[in-house]
């Protein structure tokens, strides 16, 4: 009963997004106290403190993104595929490092261009990453991989960590999450990341999914091909 | 020895860096129960409750389920609300909260449990 009625306070969307951006804050709370006399360098405590502070600024934006989205500010354009994974994974390089993890990214696609809206196809992806860092074993190798994929360009984001728990798959597998979910009560990851993710998909016509492994996860977006892409073959 | 599970590895760190003494730190409860079937029994616990895979209550069952575990205090540090719970009968000493806990609470439960 008591582990019944504390979980269910988690399963209620608004409130796993508020305990999601509630624990950065009580993490920066405590590196924040961490300068009186604990021993530990100031450069080691302020790079903690940023790290955390532009996740949680990053979930904030993207939270108010989906609000503006009812107002159609984000028009679908011809979106260059690779130009978007590496100007992601460029900013998260950094992180993974820090954290003591990696990530491969390889590129096998003929098509280049999807229609998409860059800035939201930005946050998917950055999502699904920031999701496999979490969740990925230390001292792994996350995997990125864009390829064609009947008639639409397919982003794999693989993490290497804990099986995603089955009921969990069964709620995620269409990609249809339409609140956060807290898919493994982890702070600071994933429930929200996917919810994000899974709604910007959406707006754009492109679909999102997971595969679940015995050795971890992984989430996909399906892009269409840009029109304007088929026409000249690119 | 002290045991911290949490699986944020800051919070886990700013957390041991408060303990001080010999700390051992884990992100999920399946390493500090393998630790503890290795024999490596701790004198004080400070455990969050949503951990990665099986969470805090997970460990705290198991935890009173032995004989040789079941009288190791616990403190539980979390963000969820458990004013309305009654966790001694999960053999946690104290709750704190991550809101607004401060390092005088860790070294306090030390000297309290652990010294």
């Amino acid at each position: 009963m008591l582990y019944n009625g504390v979980m269910q306070q988690e399963v209620d969307g608004v409130l796993v997004a508020a305990h999601e951006l509630k624990a950065p804050l009580a993490v920066l709370r405590q590196l924040a106290l961490s300068f009186e006399g604990a021993g530990v360098s100031d450069e080691r405590i302020k790079n903690q403190m940023v790290s955390v502070s532009e996740r949680a600024l990053r979930q904030v934006n993207d939270l108010s993104k989906i609000r503006r989205l009812e107002d159609g500010l984000f028009e679908m354009e011809p979106v260059a595929v690779r130009e978007v994974c590496d100007a992601v994974t460029r900013e998260l390089r950094y992180l993974f490092r820090y954290n003591e993890r990696d990530f491969t990214v390889k590129y096998s696609n003929k098509m280049k261009l999807v229609t998409a809206n860059r800035e939201l196809l930005y946050s998917v992806l950055y999502n699904f990453l920031l999701n496999a860092m979490h969740y990925s074993d230390a001292k792994t190798n996350s995997r990125l991989t864009v390829r064609d994929h009947r008639g639409s360009v397919r982003v794999d984001v693989r993490d290497f960590g804990p099986a995603l728990p089955v009921e969990v798959w069964r709620e995620l597998r269409y990609g249809q999450i339409d609140k956060p979910l807290p898919v493994a009560m982890r702070p600071n990851s994933s429930g929200l990341g996917l919810y994000i993710a899974s709604t910007f998909s959406r707006y754009m016509g492109a679909k999102v999914g997971v595969v679940r492994h015995r050795d971890g996860t992984s989430f996909y977006v399906e892009l269409p091909i840009s029109k304007q892409a088929s026409l000249f073959g690119v | 020895m002290i045991f911290v599970i949490d699986d944020d590895e800051i919070m886990a760190e700013c957390i041991a860096r408060w303990a001080k003494d010999k700390v051992k730190k884990f992100t999920n409860a399946i390493e500090a129960m393998n630790a503890i079937s290795d024999g490596v029994l701790p004198d004080l616990i400070f455990l969050d409750i949503l951990l990665d895979g099986p969470d805090g209550f997970t460990f705290l069952n198991e935890m009173v389920s032995y004989n040789d575990t079941a009288k190791i205090p616990v403190v539980v540090v979390s963000s969820l609300d458990l004013s309305k719970y009654n966790l001694a009968e999960y053999g946690v000493v104290r709750v704190l909260s991550k809101d607004t806990m401060v390092p005088a609470d860790i070294k306090e439960r030390i000297d309290e449990y652990a010294k």
